[in-house]
């Protein structure tokens, strides 16, 4: 760690100790303190140029107090003692007059972390010169301005550095310091009077080496493929096979899915599954979904969550059979259980339920035979890989646009279709519809993973 | 507010540049109730100045926390050579920001201080009471949440060129879900406003108690509603729904970045562009609808806002622009640049969005309506920028023959917006602004409102294929 980022965190620690301390004087029973510090320089792009440069750092620091089973939280974006006691007042003072609820707890931590993710801080990422990462975006603008017909309309590559802390009144103490490189792009193409829909990406590197290359690869595919869809028409209406490929695959089916494994929806008794159907086949033998917190090269990546229990990779479904739930101490104290290491948060929000790296398995099809199995078996039929629309966690009903969406027919690809529709449903199509899994990946947006699905009975309104 | 925008004056003096330094408080409060249990009682202070300066025609922007001179002095150096760095790469230089007439003076929107007094234990108590209604409304309610936001803003823009605006003002919300379920069925419902003001503002149209019962008995009554057939269709868009096509698929299209960047309304001002019955607007304040949850008086460039009409009879009439994009296309700034936070720069967003009310009632286009679908009770939506957009709704209902017949369950409603526009062949006299409890996306969140008359149109309707 460098000694400007040592000076930080020192800093960064004084200040939490202050507010937890502020946080018992003040009346609290338990208290819990978390804190971060942030700086990033980024350079934005507008309009197929560059826009703005701009530097920034600061601290952020908020307070969880229990009186009995009564909770309050107050947080601020300071370090100075004044604003600190004033937000451990207010914190307690929410407890004061907060209702009971049996379930809120702060528990004592294991801050010894065993096998946790390492690697997090290239000194050479807290290091770049801003000459360096000029030279990075130039690299991204020469992709993106190569072709006319790709219109850029926005973008950026930032270089941020963090800190974070998690303290509180049983001893649990718990830091990290963070380095990311992180672009994006968003943009459309036009020829003539057809224009393309938006797309949007975005990539990070934990390592200052590899960079560059994957800030090349990454623009390079992503404008070829927004340019491919320039090919326009319209798709037919049916029910029946749709390919979805892994990005409308975490869009569509894996974000509702989320829903019904967090502790705190099953907790609540407002999802699908309960604790009594652990070990039993809820979805099709095909699926397995991990949630792995501990690839580096993903953003999800943390060795503790946001009440300081430390993270590990966790089997949710295996083979159809759910294993586990996503648990925060709220959630395993509810279903008495313990932490999986789930909460999610900042130093401004409260503890809530979310998984970090959600990885669905490879099956052991090759993505070919997917289509060739879907052309066997329909004249025509649509390729989804992005989606805009609306997905009901609790019903499982997802109904949208099927964006960039491939129509395939004749035995080969046609064009990329506007104006389509598609709807089904989460349970069905992660259930008894889903006829295969393809041995490939891809990891979508430096996050999730997933294979590509060959799906039967969705529902496709052509526009 | 006065010693700060002397001090934020006091440090411009500082720059040889063009630059603007905004201070920005604010503190937000939030409640969240579910099944009789308090899942959420918060509150959150954010403060600092953001100065962004404008060097050799390249922006460099810089934000601090900390509101001592040295600190801004800081600010204002790195800006300035975040901008000095940029401007050796940029093709295109940005325009010297053309005169305009900036706000100078308190711009602030009444119900802050109201709002402020109001205890935050009183609230609570109102947002169990309303929850537990919602639950106890039916035997075939499951669950039930109550969320409650209020965000209190105190703003003090200062520019080198003759801007210096304080305001405050006070945004509030309150959401009611509820989740119905018979015989291994669920469906969920939501109930929602949002106002610029005071509490009583939220309640001005619909009372709470009233509220908690629509969320509550369109959760039941969903829950036998069947899925809708898939096709294009003619329908009645409640003021809600134009509101979300207003703002998603018309507004964004016309913001003069989106423009630049080449959208579907591109090069399209003075062409037919929707029905001569369509006059579209983008605006501050709204006459005769106060406390509108997108209501601003100065923008965070210093610029008074003032009500843009987009659309006028059908014809593309105007771009929303800040400063920069007004230099490029040579008019006016129309009061749209808005950050979210102090270390957020200002974008162009809108402000309240809405289509002008006709001079039909709701009544006579239902009966002159034949075959049809009447929608209502937006679930979210996203446009791009060719115009297709693809909005959720919670409740629609069949029209026959003139009638409103059977419910059906939430569907999806697409199409390229102007294309729907040009099919409007209906406009009501009941106009209301109905999206206030939403946020806009862009890169940074901001507080909008949308909303309009009854709107008849032909667009697609996304459900069940047989």
């Amino acid at each position: 760690m460098s000694q400007p980022l040592k000076n930080e965190k020192e800093r960064l620690e004084m200040a939490a100790e202050k507010l937890l301390s502020y946080a018992v004087k003040s009346g609290a029973d338990l208290a819990e303190v978390c804190g971060s510090y942030g700086s990033r320089t980024k350079i934005t792009l507008e309009k197929q140029d560059y826009h703005l440069a701009s530097s920034d750092d600061g601290y952020s620091l908020g307070v969880r107090v229990l009186k009995g089973h009564r909770q309050g939280f107050a947080s601020c974006n300071s370090t100075d003692p004044n604003e600190l006691k004033e937000a451990a007042i207010k914190a307690n003072e929410i407890a004061g007059f907060s209702p009971e609820n049996p379930h809120y707890t702060i528990e004592k931590g294991d801050n010894t972390p065993i096998d946790s993710p390492t690697g997090l801080v290239d000194p050479a990422l807290t290091d770049l010169s801003i000459q360096t990462q000029k030279d990075w975006t130039r690299l991204m603008v020469a992709e993106a301005t190569k072709d006319k017909r790709f219109k850029l309309n926005e973008g950026s590559l930032e270089i941020s550095t963090g800190l974070s802390l998690i303290l509180n009144s049983l001893g649990t103490h718990q830091s990290e310091a963070d380095t990311v490189a992180s672009w994006s792009l968003m943009g459309m193409a036009a020829e003539g009077e057809m224009i393309t829909s938006f797309d949007y990406f975005s990539e990070i590197s934990r390592k200052a080496q590899s960079a560059p290359e994957r800030i090349v690869q990454t623009s390079r595919k992503f404008v070829s493929e927004v340019i491919n869809n320039l090919k326009m028409g319209k798709s037919e209406s049916y029910k029946g096979l749709v390919i979805f490929t892994p990005r409308a695959v975490l869009d569509i089916l894996v974000s509702s899915l989320s829903y019904h494994i967090n502790g705190r929806v099953v907790a609540e008794k407002t999802g699908r599954w309960g604790l009594s159907d652990r070990d039993k086949q809820i979805l099709n033998p095909k699926l397995t979904l991990i949630d792995n917190p501990w690839l580096i090269d993903r953003s999800g990546c943390s060795s503790f969550d946001r009440e300081g229990t430390p993270t590990r990779p966790l089997p949710l479904i295996e083979m159809g059979v759910l294993k586990a739930f996503c648990l925060d101490h709220y959630a395993a104290h509810a279903l008495e259980l313990s932490s999986t290491g789930h909460a999610a948060g900042g130093p401004s929000t409260l503890p809530s339920v979310s998984s970090h790296t959600l990885c669905l398995a490879p099956g052991t099809t090759p993505k070919k035979s997917l289509y060739d199995e879907a052309l066997k078996t329909q004249r025509s039929f649509l390729v989804v890989h992005r989606y805009s629309g609306q997905s009901d966690p609790v019903t499982g009903d997802f109904s949208g646009v099927a964006k960039g969406a491939e129509w395939w027919a004749g035995g080969e690809k046609q064009y990329y279709v506007q104006e389509t529709l598609i709807s089904g449903n989460l349970f069905e199509a992660l259930g008894k519809d889903l006829l295969d899994v393809s041995k490939e990946t891809k990891v979508i947006d430096s996050d999730e993973e997933s294979p590509t699905l060959l799906i039967n009975n969705i529902s496709v309104t052509g526009g | 507010m006065k010693s700060i925008s002397d001090l934020l004056e006091k440090i411009l003096t500082q720059s040889p540049y063009w630059a603007e330094a905004r201070y920005h408080r604010r503190n937000s409060q939030s409640l969240s109730v579910q099944k009789g249990l308090v899942k959420q009682a918060k509150s959150n202070l954010t403060s600092g100045v953001g100065i962004r300066v404008l060097v050799d025609g390249a922006w460099g922007f810089s934000s601090t926390s900390d509101l001592t001179p040295q600190a801004l002095e800081k600010a204002l150096k790195l800006a300035i050579d975040c901008a000095k760095s940029l401007s050796q790469l940029k093709k295109t230089q940005v325009k010297k920001l053309p005169a305009t007439h900036l706000a100078r003076g308190e711009f602030s929107i009444p119900g802050y201080e109201s709002l402020k007094q109001m205890p935050f234990e009183q609230k609570l108590q109102a947002v169990l009471k309303a929850e537990e209604m919602t639950r106890n409304n039916s035997k075939l309610i499951h669950s039930s949440t109550c969320i409650y936001n209020e965000i209190f803003e105190d703003k003090v823009v200062v520019t080198t060129d003759g801007a210096n605006a304080s305001s405050k003002l006070a945004r509030n919300e309150i959401k009611l879900g509820a989740i119905a379920s018979k015989d291994g069925e669920m469906a969920e419902s939501h109930e929602s406003v949002g106002k610029t003001g005071s509490w009583e503002c939220l309640f001005s149209q619909t009372s709470l108690n009233e509220m908690s019962d629509n969320a509550a008995k369109l959760a039941v009554d969903l829950l036998s509603a069947p899925k809708i057939p898939g096709g294009n269709a003619t329908l009645i868009l409640s003021p809600a729904m134009v509101g979300l096509l207003s703002h998603e698929a018309i507004g964004h299209t016309v913001e003069a970045d989106f423009v630049l960047s080449g959208s579907v309304a591109k090069d399209k001002i003075g062409t037919q562009v929707a029905s001569p019955l369509v006059t579209l607007c983008d605006s501050g304040t709204v006459s005769g609808k106060t406390h509108s949850g997108g209501e601003l008086l100065v923008d965070d460039e210093g610029v008074l806002t003032q009500k843009t009409t987009i659309i006028k009879n059908g014809i593309l009439n105007s771009y929303l622009h800040n400063r920069e994009s007004a230099a490029i296309f040579g008019v006016e700034p129309t009061g749209n640049g808005r950050a979210w936070l102090y270390y957020d720069e200002p974008l162009i967003r809108m402000r309240n969005t809405y289509i002008e009310p006709g001079d039909q009632s709701l009544e006579e286009i239902i009966a002159s309506t034949q075959d049809g679908y009447l929608v209502d009770c937006p679930l979210g939506g996203q446009a791009d920028a060719t115009g297709e957009f693809m909005f959720g709704a919670q409740k629609v209902t069949k029209i026959e023959n003139g009638k409103l017949t059977k419910m059906y369950r939430g569907a999806t409603i697409s199409g390229q917006a102007f294309d729907v526009l040009s099919t409007v062949d209906a406009v009501s006299r009941e106009f209301l602004l109905d999206l206030g409890s939403g946020y806009c996306g862009k890169g940074q969140p901001a507080k909008v409102d949308a909303g309009g008359p009854y709107v008849r149109c032909r667009a697609t309707i996304g459900g069940v294929q047989e």
